[in-house]
């Protein structure tokens, strides 16, 4: 085993800011959408509360996005533009979770600073960085001053449009929480990622 | 004139000269108390025939007050000839008599006989509806004040045809103000006189409301998330007459220009089809749905659709304002789930009032009115109970991959085991091996 640095500072300042930000989004959102149902905050509080740590974690956003962009390890969220061995490595990683950690196989993914997602968590981080976030931060600013933004949201076919939009990424958000936090759990011992995501050093074979 | 009643009129005159009203009012002419001399006596009436009649009387000292005393009676009554107008006037109904009153009115009165037509009013009256008021139905032509005069809260004419509406009014906190000092809103300074629009088209009303209450919009702005959107699509009486039902009217408006689409307008058929689709009933999601979907494509001149706004549930609930203090702040009230009353769609009727037909509430939350109702959002109130569930399924799903992939871990522990003996037999081998 070696101790490699997989997580620079700026990306563990921009992991843990957003991992908060969006439980608490999330806590707000529940209380904003079910109120009535969910008594944790006044609904005027959650509404501002979730605004404000909307824009915290916009603005956190960008922290990733300026450190991937002047950083030659966004290597990590490059595509696979090979299709037969994307799935063919996804299949084997899907294999090692379902099956081969069970008995003892090795992870067939070692981490390395320009490499450090396997085929599954790249795909899944380029999905919800490039695709569902981004969708996300705009409605979810649409609906922050729907008269503002009147025009855009009428061009986007409407207020509900819009806000099924944010509710299906936060159905999806809500469920890749749960899965990713457990994942973190499933290193070579069960603290070794969250550690590793607080000091940035990952114990490699 | 026969001789006998020209000595009527002689001995009605020198009578009504001697009366302290002719006495203390100069104002009136030699010719008017000519005229008082009759028309002053009380129970005066003239007898129009099937047991109608018209009151002839009028009250000297009130026509000398009133703005019409300098004008005298000629000035309105230019046709009469003293003598003998007693026979000839014809006048077949009291209905009749009013109307062509009202183009006397309009002969000093153009701009605001100009302001009437364009009114509700005026729109019922030229539909042939005989309720419809004319000038001499609010204003007494006789006793009629300087419009800068305050109207007494008893006095207002327009309790006649709405005293529900007035009722309400009347023990709203503007109705208990204003019977304690003139400057308190009356019908007119919200609802305007001679222009009354239908009280749910444009944004008379708000405006209304802002032209006194100027800084309304900032002092909701300081609590009160997306004002600007509160303030287009809910009605100021949603919150500020708490014990009202609340109700959201779905508006069918042209999505080109704006404006509401009315039956007159492109929407002809909008009522019959609603009725059909209804089928005497309420419109459900499925049904409010193709009915929109046909008008579109039903020779409409542009798409149309519904934009929804909270209201109270009835014009009496709009009126039961109440003090400031006592309006609903409580997000929740509209927000929470089954927060309103019901809920009805609406287009412009040929009158300019809202024609409504009555929805099941549970459009709000279907799935199709993310496309019926695309501009109406109330949060938590209008959810979509489908997305209820996919958030559920989300959660459940999420905490179902923890669960299974562990279930897998336990199914295959023997496995496990025996593959962890295996390696330790093979690394012993390996190191006698060695040896």
């Amino acid at each position: 085993m070696q101790r490699v640095l997989l997580h620079p500072l700026p990306v563990r300042i921009w992991h843990w800011i957003n991992a908060l930000g969006f439980l608490a989004l999330i806590a707000t959102g529940l209380q904003i959408r079910y109120v009535g149902l969910v008594h944790v905050f006044p609904f005027e509080a959650a509404v501002a509360l979730h605004n404000a740590l909307g824009f915290v974690v916009i603005a956190n956003f960008f922290v990733w996005l300026l450190f991937y962009l002047f950083s030659d390890k966004n290597r990590a969220y490059h595509p696979e533009l090979n299709p037969a061995k994307h799935f063919r490595e996804s299949f084997r990683q899907i294999r090692y979770y379902g099956y081969g950690m069970f008995i003892g196989e090795p992870n067939p993914h070692q981490p390395t600073p320009y490499n450090k997602f396997n085929p599954l968590q790249s795909m899944t981080y380029q999905v919800v960085m490039f695709i569902l976030f981004p969708l996300q931060i705009v409605t979810g600013v649409l609906l922050w001053d729907i008269t503002r933004f009147s025009a855009a949201i009428e061009k986007l076919g409407g207020v509900r449009v819009v806000d099924t939009i944010h509710v299906v990424i936060f159905a999806a958000f809500v469920f890749y929480i749960i899965v990713h936090a457990y994942l973190g759990s499933l290193g070579h011992t069960p603290s070794a990622h969250y550690k590793a995501m607080v000091t940035g050093y990952e114990d490699v074979e | 004139m026969t001789a006998a009643k020209a000595l009527v009129v002689v001995a009605a005159f020198m009578l009504s000269s001697l009366t302290p009203a002719a006495a203390a009012g100069p104002a009136v002419s030699e010719q008017d108390q000519a005229c008082l001399a009759c028309h002053a006596q009380q129970g005066f009436e003239k007898d129009l025939g099937k047991g109608r009649t018209l009151s002839l009387h009028i009250e000297g000292e009130d026509f000398a007050r009133s703005v019409h005393g300098a004008i005298g009676c000629a000035g309105c009554h230019a046709e009469v000839n003293l003598a003998g107008h007693a026979e000839e006037r014809k006048i077949p109904s009291l209905r009749e008599y009013s109307l062509r009153a009202a183009q006397v009115c309009r002969g000093c009165h153009e701009e605001k006989y100009k302001l009437y037509e364009g009114s509700i009013h005026a729109t019922l009256l030229r539909m042939g509806n005989q309720a419809a008021p004319v000038c001499t139905d609010c204003h007494a032509p006789h006793r009629v004040q300087p419009g800068s005069a305050p109207a007494a809260i008893t006095g207002v004419p327009c309790k006649r045809c709405h005293e529900p509406i007035f009722n309400a009014y009347a023990a709203s906190m503007h109705g208990k103000a204003r019977a304690k000092h003139a400057a308190a809103p009356i019908c007119a300074d919200c609802h305007r006189a001679h222009e009354v629009a239908a009280a749910t088209a444009g944004t008379v009303l708000k405006d209304a409301c802002l032209g006194c209450h100027a800084q309304a919009v900032e002092s909701h702005r300081a609590w009160l998330p997306n004002t600007g959107r509160h303030f287009d699509a809910v009605s100021c009486a949603a919150c500020h007459a708490p014990a009202a039902r609340r109700r959201v009217e779905l508006r069918l408006h042209d999505v080109a220009t704006g404006r509401r689409v009315g039956e007159q307008s492109g929407a002809a058929h909008f009522g019959e089809r609603a009725r059909a689709a209804a089928d005497g009933g309420r419109l459900d999601a499925d049904s409010l749905w193709t009915l929109l979907r046909e008008f579109n494509q039903g020779g409409a001149e542009g798409k149309a659709a519904l934009r929804g706004r909270v209201e109270a549930a009835s014009g009496i609930e709009a009126h039961q304002l109440a003090d400031r203090t006592q309006a609903i702040r409580d997000c929740a009230s509209c927000h929470r789930d089954g927060a309103f009353e019901a809920v009805t769609v609406s287009v412009l009727g040929p009158d300019g009032r809202p024609v409504r037909f009555e929805v099941h509430k549970e459009v709000l939350n279907s799935a199709t009115s993310v496309e019926t109702m695309r501009a109406f959002y109330a949060i938590g109130a209008t959810r979509v109970k489908l997305l209820d569930g996919l958030l559920a399924l989300a959660l459940l799903a999420g905490i179902a991959v923890p669960i299974g992939h562990q279930a897998m871990k336990w199914f295959v522990r023997r496995r496990l085991k025996r593959a962890q003996a295996g390696q330790v037999r093979a690394e012993a081998a390996e190191r006698r091996d060695e040896r």
